[in-house]
Formats: C-alpha cells, sequence, structure tokens
C-alpha cells in the first residue's frame, strides 16, 4: 500500500457516520531495525473534518508562531483527532473504517529529539 | 580593515545588484504619468524585501534549506505544484524581459538592431552561468551596476523644483490627468518591482551556494538593510528624473531612449555613457539571477542535484533546465514583441505569485525544527504577519484591476 | 478540498482528549515530516524528493488490512508525485524505492548511508550528464 492511499481518505465510524478525513499517519520509529534506524511503524491516523490548510501542522503543536496563525488554524481544525491503528478494522480503497467503541486521543505531537 | 571591505563590498553590490529592468522601466513609466506620488509604494516595497530576504537568508545560512525546498516541504507537492509552475512562467518571462534590456540597452550604445544582439547577451548569459564562479558573476555584476548611481546624479543636476517633488512624494495624490484605478494599478505593479519572488529564490540558494552558517547571518542583515533601502533610493531618483522631463510634457515613457534621455540632458554624452553602462551590467546581472533561478526552482521542487559550485556534469537536469529557458527566452524575444511591455506584465504577475512563496518562509522562519534558536523575534513576526496581509491584498486586487484599467493604459 | 460540517460530527468537535502514551523511539507524522522532504546521499549530493511511501506488514506483505502492524518500508520518487496530485497509483514497477535500510537519519533533510550514483532513482540524471551536458565543452570542469 502506499500513503497517498491513506491520506484524504474519508473514515467512517462502525455505524457508517462520518468522522472526518485522513490528514496524516502517525510514525512511531520502533519497528524492525533493518538498516541503522528502526523502521518507522505506523501508530495511528490523524483525522480531521477539513483537508485544507493542516498541511502547515499548527493544529498538532501547541507552541508554533507566529501564535495569531497558530490560534486561527488551531480554532479551524478543531475536532481534529488521532486514531490508534489498532482502532481501525477496514482499510478499503476510497475509505477507511474504525472500530466500535474506538477512542478517540488528542492529535498534539510531542516529539522526542533524536 | 578587511573585514570592512568585506562589508563594503557586500553592501554596494547589493545595491548595484539591486535594480533590474522590472525597476527601470516601472520607476520610469510611473515617474512620467504619476510623478513621485507613488513613491510610498517604493517604501513599502523596500520594507517588505528587506523583510523577505532576510527571512529567507537566516532560514537558508541555519537549516541549509533553499526557498523552493521549503515550499514544497510546506505547501505540499498540488500547491506547490501550482506554485512552481506560476514561478517558472513568471521568472522565464523576467529572464525574456532582463535579456531584452541587455539589447535595448546594447542598442543604445551601438546602434545595432537589438534583434542581433538577443542571441549575443543570451549565449553571454549562458556562458557566464556555466563557467563564472558564482561570488565573482555577483561582485563583477553588482560592483559595475553601480553606475546606476548617476540617476541620482542626474536629479541634482536638472535642478528640479525640490517643493514640487517633496510635496508629490510626501502627499500623494492621484494627478488630475489619471484615474485612481490606474493609480492603484500602478501601486501593484511598483511593489511586485520591488518585491520580486525571483530575488529571494535567488538569494536563498545563494545563501546555500556561498555555504552561509549562522555566523553570516549578521553580515547578510548589513547587506540587505542598508543595500536595499539605497537600491531604492536609485529607484526613486529614476522616476524623479522621469517625472522631472516627462510629467510637465505629459509624455508617457515606453522606451529605453526616453528612459535614459533625462540623464543625457543633466550630464551630457559622458553620463549617458556611464547610465549605459550600468543598465548593462544591471539587466545582464538579473539576467543571470534568473536564469539561475529557473534552474533552482525546478531542481529545487523535483529533489535534483544543483548549484553553481558544482561542476556542470554533477548538476546535469539543473543546467539542461537553464539551457532550456534561455531558448526558451530568446525565442519570445525574436518574435519582436518589446521588452517594455513584457517587463510591465512580468512586475504585475510577480506580485499576483507572492503569497505563495511568501507563506512558507514566514512559517518556516517560525519553526524551531528548523531555526533551533534562530527562530522570528515578535517584532519580525509582527511585520511578518501584515505583509502577509499587503501581500495578499496586491495578489487578489491585481487581476480585477488589469482588467479594469487594460492593463494600465 | 474535502470537509464534513462540525455539527453532524458524533462527538464535540471541542471536547478534551488526552494524549496517547508516547510510544519508544522518534515520534512522526508520514505527511508533516516526512513526505516531500529533500533525500541526500552519503555525500551531501541530493538524490530526490520523498514523493510517498510504500507501507507493508513487518514481513514484507504488501496488501496491509486495518489491524495488522504496517511499516514504512522504503521512500518512493518518480511518478508517484503525478498520481499524488492526480490520483490513482502507478504500477509497482514504476516507482523509484529507496529501501529504508538505506537510510541512516531522518531531520529537516532525510540522509542516506549509500552513494547516489548506484540508485535507480538517479538514472535520468545520470543520462542527461553522459548525453547532453558531459559533452558540451566544460561541462565536466569545475567553475572558475
Amino acid at each position: 500500500m502506499i500513503l497517498s492511499e491513506l491520506l484524504d481518505s474519508p473514515v467512517h465510524d462502525d455505524e457508517g457516520r462520518r468522522l472526518g478525513f485522513v490528514v496524516d499517519v502517525r510514525l512511531a520509529l520502533d519497528g524492525p531495525v533493518l538498516g541503522l534506524l528502526a523502521s518507522p511503524r505506523v501508530v495511528g491516523l490523524l483525522v480531521s473534518p477539513h483537508t485544507g490548510t493542516s498541511f502547515l501542522g499548527y493544529e498538532r503543536r501547541e507552541d508554533q508562531r507566529p501564535a495569531v496563525l497558530g490560534r486561527l488554524l488551531r480554532w479551524r481544525h478543531r475536532g481534529t483527532f488521532l486514531v490508534q491503528w489498532s482502532d481501525v478494522t477496514l482499510v478499503d480503497d476510497g475509505a477507511v473504517r474504525l472500530a466500535p467503541g474506538y477512542r478517540r486521543w488528542s492529535a498534539t505531537l510531542r516529539r522526542t529529539t533524536s | 580593515m578587511k573585514k570592512l571591505l568585506g562589508v563594503a563590498l557586500g553592501v554596494l553590490t547589493a545595491i548595484g545588484g539591486f535594480l533590474d529592468i522590472g525597476d527601470l522601466v516601472t520607476n520610469a513609466v510611473v515617474g512620467s504619468r504619476f510623478g513621485l506620488s507613488l513613491a510610498w509604494v517604493v517604501v513599502v516595497g523596500i520594507v517588505g524585501i528587506c523583510l523577505f530576504a532576510q527571512m529567507s537568508g537566516r532560514v537558508a545560512a541555519v537549516s541549509g534549506r533553499a526557498t523552493f525546498e521549503i515550499i514544497r516541504e510546506r505547501l505540499g507537492p498540488r500547491a506547490a505544484g501550482a506554485n512552481l509552475v506560476a514561478s517558472l512562467l513568471i521568472t522565464v518571462l523576467t529572464l525574456t524581459a532582463e535579456i531584452g534590456g541587455v539589447a535595448l540597452a546594447l542598442q543604445l550604445a551601438s546602434s545595432v538592431e537589438p534583434r542581433l544582439w538577443i542571441p549575443v547577451a543570451a549565449l553571454g548569459v549562458w556562458i557566464v552561468i556555466w563557467r563564472a564562479k558564482f561570488s565573482i558573476m555577483e561582485n563583477v555584476t553588482g560592483l559595475v551596476g553601480l553606475a546606476l548611481v548617476v540617476f541620482a546624479v542626474s536629479v541634482f543636476l536638472l535642478d528640479p523644483d525640490w517643493s514640487e517633488l517633496g510635496h508629490q512624494a510626501l502627499q500623494p495624490r492621484v494627478p488630475a490627468s489619471e484615474d485612481h484605478a490606474t493609480y492603484w494599478y500602478y501601486a501593484i505593479a511598483l511593489f511586485g518591482a520591488a518585491m520580486t519572488p525571483y530575488e529571494v529564490f535567488f538569494f536563498s540558494s545563494g545563501a546555500v551556494e556561498e555555504r552561509w552558517t549562522a555566523k553570516d547571518i549578521g553580515q547578510s542583515r548589513i547587506n540587505v538593510l542598508i543595500g536595499f533601502p539605497l537600491g531604492g533610493l536609485l529607484s526613486v531618483a529614476i522616476a524623479a528624473c522621469a517625472a522631472i522631463v516627462f510629467l510637465p510634457a505629459q509624455v508617457q515613457v515606453d522606451s529605453l531612449s526616453q528612459i535614459v534621455l533625462p540623464v543625457a540632458l543633466a550630464g551630457g554624452k559622458l553620463a549617458l555613457a556611464v547610465v549605459i553602462v550600468g543598465i548593462v551590467a544591471a539587466t545582464f546581472g538579473a539576467a543571470l539571477e534568473t536564469g539561475l533561478s529557473t534552474g533552482y526552482t525546478l531542481a529545487q521542487f523535483l529533489g535534483w542535484s544543483w548549484g553553481k559550485f558544482r561542476r556542470p556534469a554533477s548538476g546535469a537536469r539543473f543546467h539542461l533546465t537553464m539551457i532550456v529557458a534561455l531558448v526558451a527566452a530568446v525565442g519570445i524575444l525574436m518574435t519582436s514583441v518589446d521588452p517594455i511591455k513584457v517587463t510591465e506584465f512580468s512586475v504585475v504577475f510577480s506580485a499576483i505569485a507572492l503569497p505563495l512563496t511568501y507563506l512558507p518562509i514566514l512559517v518556516v522562519a517560525n519553526d524551531r525544527e528548523y531555526m533551533g534558536a534562530h527562530v522570528n523575534g515578535r517584532v519580525t513576526n509582527a511585520f511578518g504577519l501584515v505583509y502577509l496581509v499587503i501581500v495578499l491584498v496586491a495578489s487578489v486586487a491585481a487581476i480585477p484591476l488589469m482588467m479594469w484599467t487594460g492593463a494600465g493604459a | 478540498m474535502s470537509r464534513v460540517r462540525r455539527r453532524a460530527l458524533p462527538f464535540p468537535a471541542d471536547e478534551p482528549r488526552e494524549e496517547l502514551p508516547p510510544p519508544e523511539g522518534l515520534v512522526l507524522d508520514a505527511r508533516l515530516h516526512l513526505l516531500d522532504r529533500q533525500v541526500l546521499d552519503v555525500d551531501g549530493r541530493p538524490v530526490a524528493t520523498v514523493d510517498d511511501l510504500e507501507l507493508t506488514t513487518p514481513d514484507g506483505g504488501e496488501h496491509v488490512d486495518g489491524g495488522d502492524d504496517a511499516v514504512v518500508r522504503a521512500l518512493l520518487s518518480g511518478p508517484v508525485l503525478g498520481t499524488r496530485i492526480f490520483g490513482g497509483r502507478p504500477p509497482v514497477s514504476r516507482w523509484h524505492r529507496i529501501g529504508w535500510p538505506d537510510v541512516v537519519e531522518v531531520g529537516t533533510v532525510m540522509r542516506l548511508g549509500v552513494r547516489g550514483d548506484g540508485l535507480d532513482v538517479l538514472w535520468v540524471e545520470r543520462w542527461i550528464r553522459d548525453h547532453v551536458v558531459g559533452r558540451i565543452p566544460g561541462g565536466r570542469h569545475d567553475p572558475e
């Protein structure tokens, strides 16, 4: 599967209700070590009501400046959440379905610097 | 002492390299029709380009990333792709105008038809891009371009009515012979001439070419904050010359010979020779910059190896792009299109494309992962946000005004 | 650009949400940190831009379904850019792959531990070098 097949896909819960779109895929470098670095393992999907300006990443970081822009974009993307990969039951061409009882986590990204 | 010389060189090169055919033509046209009543736009544009160049230079020095690489990283391929197409078209258009400018200036010097000079100029540009070292290229064209100071000298020699000039500049009013829409159209054109996007692509790629590090930020700040405003002062001098000579006679400037006429009137044959040398150097230098910028933008978007610091064989696609761009520019010019007209369009389209280039730089200049401790301070961000609004307004207003006024007719 | 009306969402947009306990290792977001990044080889020469990522199961299986563990196996470059902008998916044989084992650093650029010369993704560059640029006088010399 290639990543762009996931990005911008609509996301539904198990009852078919629309939750938003996949705007990003959260990875952690804790997969099998094949070369020097551990492989990035899919941790979860970031789901947002818009696919628009989330590429700037302001809705996921608390301290991004300029502050005015940050506040504006965070407000625009409220409703963005992270869902764990284990809560994803179906990845089909064009749509993602979540398991019943899935949990919404905060989209905030705290990077541990390497 | 050596350091002082280095600083001086940097500043002088910045002043001499600041003007290009866009500034020459737009300021002269504006001077002949509006006097100095649009001089405030030059001030706004200069502050803007200083801000923009400083941010992108700092980003390039600290993170090692040039502008177009960042545009793609930040905007994603779709928006950046649209930006690329627009930027390439405008840069090639500007390149065409610059080579046309070189040919026109050589015509003034030699009375040989410009169409014969065009391939010569393009070949000259290519040879320099192919073989010359980056810093030598910049320093030579920048220093010789300082000859354009003769415009400022001419303003004094023409003994103008200073109170009238001051009145026009400090209390701007739309002249009776023009209407408001045209006034604002030319305001946008002048803004686009000062804040040319290619300048920023070139500046930040040049920072990577010359291997700037955080230590070089100080020097670059001096070059920009002293050099650019003085270059802007020269722009206003060009407008003033045109205002003194052509405004009273209600003649609109539309050829290079008219642009240099005030200088010839002020200082005779010697001044004319100096100004022609200056124009050749400035437009040739700008042709080098825009030519390189076509290579920089495409190579940085697609991830190719680029840079004049590498031998051409190590940047094959980069050099091929520039060869193609030069051939295209020559092709356009050989259709006998008026380079002055091409210039007038290129500055307006520059203003339209500006937001797409400006926003990613503002965002990255604030990103600690790229910049570490060198992120924008509060003052820079305050200015940055104000200019984001200005740039957006100019961009959105450009096309409607262009249609309304028939491109400033 | 697609959107869902916030009022139509089955949960409140402003609800407080906890942060997921951080996993081991560096955490990053694919689109924000990996896609569209420059890739440099071991000598610092630009190789390509990351146009897409190949996701497989940990043992290399191509078909990933929900619930299976998924890892990034390779960086992709090339014709994948066109399909990323316009949609669709080019056949696997047309992808230029840079396998994850070759990656040694992830930062504002991605660095490889190998030289670019051997990589498939640079074949156009080599071709133009050998057949066009290299043939023009001075092409193989340093600038002076």
